[in-house]
């Protein structure tokens, strides 16, 4: 009996026959998204290949999220154009402040388990948090499929990660992709996809699994897949979503296996300039910060947020730093606000932004000076990731973060509390 | 054809080639950033038929694909690498940067004068003499490459799909 991955079983589908890892496929998939920033160029060149719509029969969404608000003139130009692009070819457009694609696609199930997915934007990969196959891709080769509706892949390798054991206080999903990132390096799965499983005494929560797929693209992956639970299914049949339940065969093959138990994981730290550069935060403790910024695609979810407020709540956050929240969605927020969380971090002196990828990748709403350092908990720290070239940007879960606001400098909040 | 080789190492990400902070203000202020954070002089120093030899995982991170764009409008006219990231890969060829594989750099030195062959696949220093093969992936991106990048790929596609099922 032939047996798969998930991704085996993704593309198969999509490309409506048997495939298997190495082989070169076309398929059409389900959902393509772009933005604000990569999206311009889409258009373009879309344009130089097809007037009106092209054969791609499925879901194309637009979401302003990249610089919201708008910063200047050409960044609200650039939203006009989206718009344009979305009324040419039947798209849905979604307005700026509704939230970061990755995520709120997610909320409102337009991703759903088991599609293939594709956007313009390389943490499409974050897709993979419900077990569908998000894939980046560029913007020609996004124009390309919006034309002739289908596309070439190659069917991935993939590398299989077993998570067990039990969290250890103040220890995340993020320390886990941290781990990971750390042992296999930023070439580590480049061309292959990553599946997580986790035994039954590991319950990964939906924004867990959020924080896991959207930093396996740091590690080259094509794509990163969380095996689905009950509770994912049961989060779209809630919305009176049907979704198609694909799941690995229990004798698929794997390029390889990372077996890893969470019990004694501690909170891990990605230094300048790289997210492999990984170490325990015992041995960055004391770096002085000048910001600190909680909340992107993968970490600007309730679970974080939650975190923030737990630590930050009824503390100051040092005079000299800035803390910027950042709530992936609006949805997010109001559920923050429902639960007073906000009010907890505003008393503790933080400033809660837009829902943008804004100074993640160096847009705005806090962008890095000269010589400046910053604790982030989102997904890149290269050099002049957020700003200047000769700003250093450290990675870690929100955890660390909050802690490290209060005392100016990266803290270990095991040490905190 | 002859120009200057800079070298770089492994991991150059795509945030260094082209800097997220002016991805909206489009590719003439790309230019003037472009590995501005490896390179302060890259960009005023680059011209047409230069290259470039980096080490492992070449333009990781983002999938922007004025990475490769910039690249090729500095004048760059290919790029060897121990490795590249994968969606780089992909965007390279689309739009018409062409990537070869190296997997000894040793023999050539940053800033020198090449003479070099995509083609017959090598580079040489006319400074110090060495030289080092060079070799251009294989795979289904010919067709996609013989056809004039991928642009014309498509709009042949769509004239071969609308020729059969008539007009629209």
């Amino acid at each position: 009996m032939v047996s798969h991955t998930m991704a085996e079983k993704i593309l198969s589908r999509s490309a409506g026959r048997e495939v298997h890892s190495g082989e070169y496929v076309w398929a059409s998939p389900d959902l393509i998204y772009i933005h604000d920033i990569l999206g311009p160029l889409t258009y373009d060149v879309y344009r130089q290949m097809n007037e009106g719509k092209g054969f791609y029969t499925g879901k194309f969404v637009i979401v302003h999220d990249h610089i919201f608000p708008p910063k200047d003139i050409q960044s609200a130009e650039n939203v006009q154009q989206m718009k344009q692009f979305s009324r040419e070819l039947d798209a849905e457009f979604v307005k700026g402040g509704e939230g970061i694609e990755h995520t709120l696609l997610v909320e409102r199930g337009i991703i759903k388990p088991g599609q293939l997915i594709l956007g313009g934007d390389s943490h499409t990969v974050t897709s993979g948090a419900v077990g569908a196959m998000g894939i980046g891709m560029g913007s020609t080769d996004i124009a390309a499929t919006l034309a002739l509706g289908r596309n070439w892949f190659m069917v991935p390798d993939t590398m299989k990660i077993m998570l067990s054991g039990e969290y250890p206080e103040f220890v995340t999903s993020k320390d886990i992709i941290l781990k990971i990132l750390g042992e296999i390096g930023v070439n580590g799965a480049n061309y292959r996809a990553m599946e997580f499983h986790s035994d039954d005494g590991l319950k990964l929560s939906l924004d867990d699994r959020l924080s896991l797929s959207n930093m396996t693209v740091e590690a080259g992956a094509k794509a990163g897949m969380c095996v689905p639970s009950d509770e994912v299914f049961r989060y779209y049949a809630d919305m009176g979503e049907n979704v198609e339940e694909i799941l690995p065969d229990s004798s698929a093959k794997y390029f390889s296996q990372i077996n890893l138990d969470v019990t004694d994981l501690r909170p891990q730290v990605a230094r300048p300039f790289s997210p492999d550069n990984v170490v325990d935060v015992s041995e960055v403790k004391g770096i002085e910060l000048d910001q600190v910024y909680i909340g992107n695609c993968a970490n600007g979810t309730l679970s974080d947020l939650r975190e923030a407020a737990e630590i930050l709540k009824g503390s100051q956050v040092h005079s000299r730093v800035r803390l910027i929240v950042v709530p992936a969605t609006r949805n997010i927020y109001k559920k923050a606000l429902d639960e007073g969380l906000i009010k907890k971090l505003v008393d503790a002196g933080a400033t809660i932004a837009p829902s943008t990828c804004g100074a993640c990748a160096g847009l705005h709403m806090g962008v890095l000076g000269k010589g400046e350092t910053a604790l982030s908990n989102t997904n890149r720290n290269y050099r002049g990731r957020m700003g200047h070239p000769e700003s250093r940007v450290y990675l870690s879960g929100t955890y660390v973060c909050a802690a490290s606001a209060i005392e100016g400098k990266i803290s270990d909040p095991r040490e905190f509390a | 054809m002859k120009g200057t080789l800079f070298v770089f190492g492994d991991n150059v990400d795509t945030d260094v080639i082209a800097p997220g902070g002016y991805l909206h203000l489009g590719m003439d202020q790309l230019l003037i950033h472009t590995m501005e954070a490896l390179d302060p002089d890259f960009h005023r120093t680059v011209k047409k038929g230069d290259i470039i030899i980096a080490g492992e995982n070449f333009g990781s991170g983002s999938s922007r694909e004025q990475a490769p764009l910039v690249l090729r409008d500095a004048g760059i006219s290919f790029v060897a690498a121990k490795s590249f990231a994968r969606i780089f890969f992909r965007n390279s060829f689309n739009v018409g940067l062409p990537l070869a594989l190296i997997s000894d750099v040793s023999a050539v030195r940053n800033r020198h004068e090449v003479e070099y062959d995509l083609e017959n696949g090598y580079i040489k220093d006319l400074t110090g003499g060495g030289e080092v093969a060079i070799e251009v992936p294989k795979g289904p991106l010919m067709d996609i490459l013989n056809s004039g990048g991928m642009i014309n790929f498509v709009r042949q596609e769509l004239e071969k799909i609308r020729g059969k099922s008539g007009p629209g």
